[in-house]
């Protein structure tokens, strides 16, 4: 308890807990411009923290981080546009419920659902930190395949529109994944003589591309449709009114609670990351709103402004935040690549995460686990604030000139990802792409979990058989990695349930010639 | 006319300048290229070098400027093709050496004049603190009856050509794990996924010295002060005298000498400061400083070693 005291009072000193809510406000900011995200903030802030004390600087940058993860749903609901990538899920029922004309109440489902994933997560962080980093331990090369067979698994049960270009979305993910020096066999792949490539497609530029190009390609064919059936281009959807009722919100609880463990789950395991969290914790959702909700009277259908699909990936998201500094700050493993930039901060002012952090500089590190937090109790009301001030005037100007203007954005964005103007083609032709896909109505989400999935799956792949010595039974072997076996047979049970689900709508199809009443094709 | 013989007038001006050279240099600001992305090991030592650097130079500052992709090889080809006037500085890492020959890099190492070197780190076997094994005899006694699993950063880096020299110069095997960012390897080690790591000292001292890896042995010429008790490789029967990966300066072929000699010289300045060598230690990298001669020195050694390794093992492209 000692510790916990100390660690908020380093926080409370004045200046330091005022840095925290100027960076949850800058975090909002940082995740609601498309083509700026928590990662490129850190590596612009990172060379400034230098002049400032350190309790100030990790208080800015906790309160980014956390704050990042939750602004990235109002752009994605607003305009489908995504802020960060950890929103792509919440552009789709978020939009959705906003073209109803209940934009506010998509909103306000969002920041609620973060603040209430963000709070969980940080709880985790102070209660179980030494807990967690020891299961986070036994993931080694066997359990991270598995973990990755699982997650790319998790979309299986969300294409039950089309399976065909599903798996050809996950197959461009994952052969657009093997760019670069292999990691295996250091030879280069695809690299086409281009140092650009050698470590693969810079992924930064790549994902502004894929959801922030595209989209604005999308609303540029809009305005276009528009303008030319001689109508006036309509404007963006109004925020109206913030609230959502408790009806709502206890609906609402058990997703809550499910993305919210899954998220810590995947934030604690180091190199999981914020995508595999939501597409996971969305498609638990979207089992739960078929069974309980769809097709009932007065209910979307899903994808078309079901609470669920706003509430699950928003939950996870920022579920992750804290957590991915379990596994930093006990062992000195970063939990994902934002939390890695930590290390970055933490070095410039002579501190090293892991152990040591608690023994020689314990003031900071249990400020930053109390920062979490205070950083989510602050988000609520700043989200609101932000919602009422600044979204309220930027969301009214013109579509044509927003466009241009987060266009412009996320190709500077692209660029400052190491200040190559390579960057600017990868993010260019990256948004082609994805438009094109879109005409082609292929999904993009596998495509992005096969992206970040891919050089995962393949080194801990070929890493487990090099010290199995070729042995495939270690994937499911129950006594020496049980977690993997669970985890695959959990995969195949996705696997399963999705291919009786086909099976079923295929035979009811077939069964429709006669009048069928309780047959809804969901 | 007037702006045209202004312009004539400026540009005459800084031919004499370039011509009278050291004498006012620096007359600008200094861009000291790091290629890689900040909040690395190259960006934050060079981050606490420029900050000591900039209280010992007047009227110009020196500024880190990060360049990164392809694995470094962007910034280190962009400061080769640089203007060779001192003007643009290169956070040099032993990469330099070997990524013409395993990246296909355009440059070459004698595209660069070394200026001084700043930190010198030294590879370490490490293994997990609830290993078997616990002295480096052990160790490679227990690899000469089956591969051991070791965990490096990828195929062809430092600590990869590393674990190919040892088992060179005795008959070890060694299982090869390639595990991208520090963060993954000493996930790998600390739960027992591998039996072993090659690191760098620097990387291994902040988790030995709580006891969760153990270092056998350091492929250094002398032991390190905070740890009396590792041998070095050659004490524990391993014949290699230093396997270390190097940070310096270097600027482009072509830079006149006493320019060398000045950037030279206010890095060993910056090293003299008491604030910045506790800085460092702290930060986990042990300052220290070679001048550019013995530099070169160090350059050429290791360029020697790699090359013998990098051909011996097919692993050029």
């Amino acid at each position: 308890m000692d510790v916990i005291a100390l660690g908020f009072s380093t926080l409370f000193a004045p200046g330091v807990i005022l840095v925290l809510a100027v960076g949850v406000f800058a975090g909002l900011i940082v995740g609601s411009i498309p083509g700026i995200n928590d990662n490129i903030a850190f590596a612009m802030f990172i060379p400034f923290s230098f002049a400032i004390p350190p309790e100030q600087a990790l208080a800015l940058m906790v309160g980014v981080y956390c704050a990042a993860a939750a602004g990235g749903a109002i752009p994605a609901i607003m305009i489908k546009v995504p802020g960060t990538a950890s929103a792509l899920l919440t552009a789709v029922d978020g939009n959705a419920m906003a073209r109803q004309g209940k934009a506010g109440k998509a909103l306000s489902i969002a920041i609620t659902s973060s603040v209430i994933g963000g709070i969980a997560s940080s709880l985790v962080l102070l209660v179980f930190a030494p807990t967690l980093a020891l299961f986070a331990l036994r993931f080694g090369y066997v359990e991270n395949f598995a973990l990755a067979i699982l997650g790319l698994s998790s979309v299986v049960g969300l294409l039950s529109a089309n399976v065909l270009k599903g798996v050809i979305s996950a197959l461009i993910g994952l052969l657009t994944a093997t760019v670069g020096f292999s990691l295996v066999t250091g030879y280069p792949r695809y690299t086409f003589d281009s140092v650009n490539l050698i470590e693969g497609i810079p992924f930064v530029p790549l994902l502004v591309g894929l959801f922030g190009i595209a989209a604005m390609f999308e609303l540029l064919v809009d305005i276009w449709n528009e303008r030319r059936s001689g109508k006036a281009v309509s404007g963006l959807p109004l925020i109206g009114s913030l609230k959502f009722g408790w009806a709502l919100a206890r609906r609402l609880v058990p997703v809550w609670s499910l993305s919210a463990t899954i998220g810590n789950l995947i934030g604690v395991l180091p190199g999981a990351g914020m995508l595999m969290a939501i597409f996971l914790s969305y498609d638990q959702a979207a089992r739960r709103f078929r069974r309980r909700f769809a097709g009932k009277p007065g209910e979307k259908s899903w994808g078309e402004g079901a609470p669920e699909g706003i509430a699950a990936p928003e939950a996870a998201n920022s579920a992750v935040t804290a957590s991915s500094m379990v596994p930093l700050l006990s062992l000195g493993i970063p939990g994902n690549s934002t939390s890695a930039l930590f290390i970055g901060a933490l070095a410039i002012h002579g501190m090293v995460p892991g152990p040591l952090l608690f023994t020689q500089h314990g003031h900071i590190a249990w400020m930053i686990i109390v920062a979490f937090l205070i950083a989510n109790l602050i988000l609520w009301p700043a989200a609101f604030i932000v919602l009422k001030s600044v979204s309220r005037s930027v969301f009214a100007i013109p579509k044509e000139a927003l466009v241009g203007v987060i266009a412009l954005l996320c190709l500077l964005g692209a660029y400052a990802d190491g200040a190559n103007s390579f960057n600017i083609w990868v993010a260019l032709i990256a948004g082609i792409v994805a438009y094109g896909m879109r005409l082609a109505q292929i999904p993009l989400g596998p495509a992005i979990l096969g992206l970040v999935l891919g050089p995962q799956l393949e080194s801990s792949l070929s890493n487990a058989l090099s010290i199995s010595g070729g042995s495939w039974l270690i994937f499911i072997d129950p006594v020496n990695h049980p977690i993997s076996a669970a985890m695959l047979a959990l995969a195949s049970l996705f696997w399963l349930l999705a291919i009786y689900g086909w099976w079923r709508q295929s035979r009811n199809r077939s069964l429709a010639t006669r009048p069928q009443s309780d047959s809804s094709p969901s | 006319m007037k702006k045209a013989i202004a312009l004539l007038a400026s540009c005459l001006m800084a031919g004499a300048v370039g011509a009278a050279a050291a004498a006012d240099f620096p007359a600008k600001d200094i861009d000291l290229i790091v290629p890689f992305a900040p909040g690395g090991g190259v960006d934050t030592t060079s981050r606490i070098i420029v900050e000591t650097a900039n209280t010992l130079i007047e009227g110009a500052e020196l500024n880190v400027v990060n360049r990164a992709g392809g694995g470094g090889v962007v910034g280190q080809t962009f400061a080769s093709k640089a203007a060779p006037d001192g003007y643009t500085v290169l956070a040099m890492t032993s990469s330099v050496v070997t990524n013409p020959k395993l990246k296909g890099a355009s440059y070459s190492i004698d595209d660069f004049l070394p200026v001084g070197l700043y930190n010198l780190d030294p590879s370490v076997i490490v293994v997990p603190a609830s290993s078997p094994f616990e002295t480096a005899d052990q160790f490679i006694a227990a690899a000469k009856q089956a591969p051991l699993n070791i965990v490096i950063a990828g195929i062809g880096t430092s600590h990869h050509m590393g674990g190919l020299a040892i088992q060179q110069v005795t008959d070890a095997q060694f299982n090869y794990i390639p595990t991208k960012g520090f963060g993954q390897q000493l996930q790998a080690v600390l739960g027992g996924h591998a039996d072993g790591a090659l690191w760098p000292l620097g990387e291994a001292a902040n988790h030995a010295k709580t006891d969760s890896v153990r270092i056998l042995a350091i492929a250094s010429d002398a032991r390190d002060e905070a740890f009396p008790d590792v041998p070095t490789y050659q004490e524990a029967g391993i014949d290699i005298e230093i396997w270390a990966t190097f940070r310096g300066w270097s600027v482009p072929k072509g830079t006149p000498d006493d320019v060398v000699t000045m950037l030279s010289g206010l890095l060993q300045k910056t090293y003299e400061s008491p604030a910045y060598k506790k800085k460092m230690s702290e930060a986990g990298y042990k300052p220290v400083f070679r001048d550019a001669k013995s530099f070169k020195q160090i350059i050429d050694g290791y360029a020697v070693l790699t090359s013998n390794i990098i051909e011996e093992s097919g692993l050029a492209k």
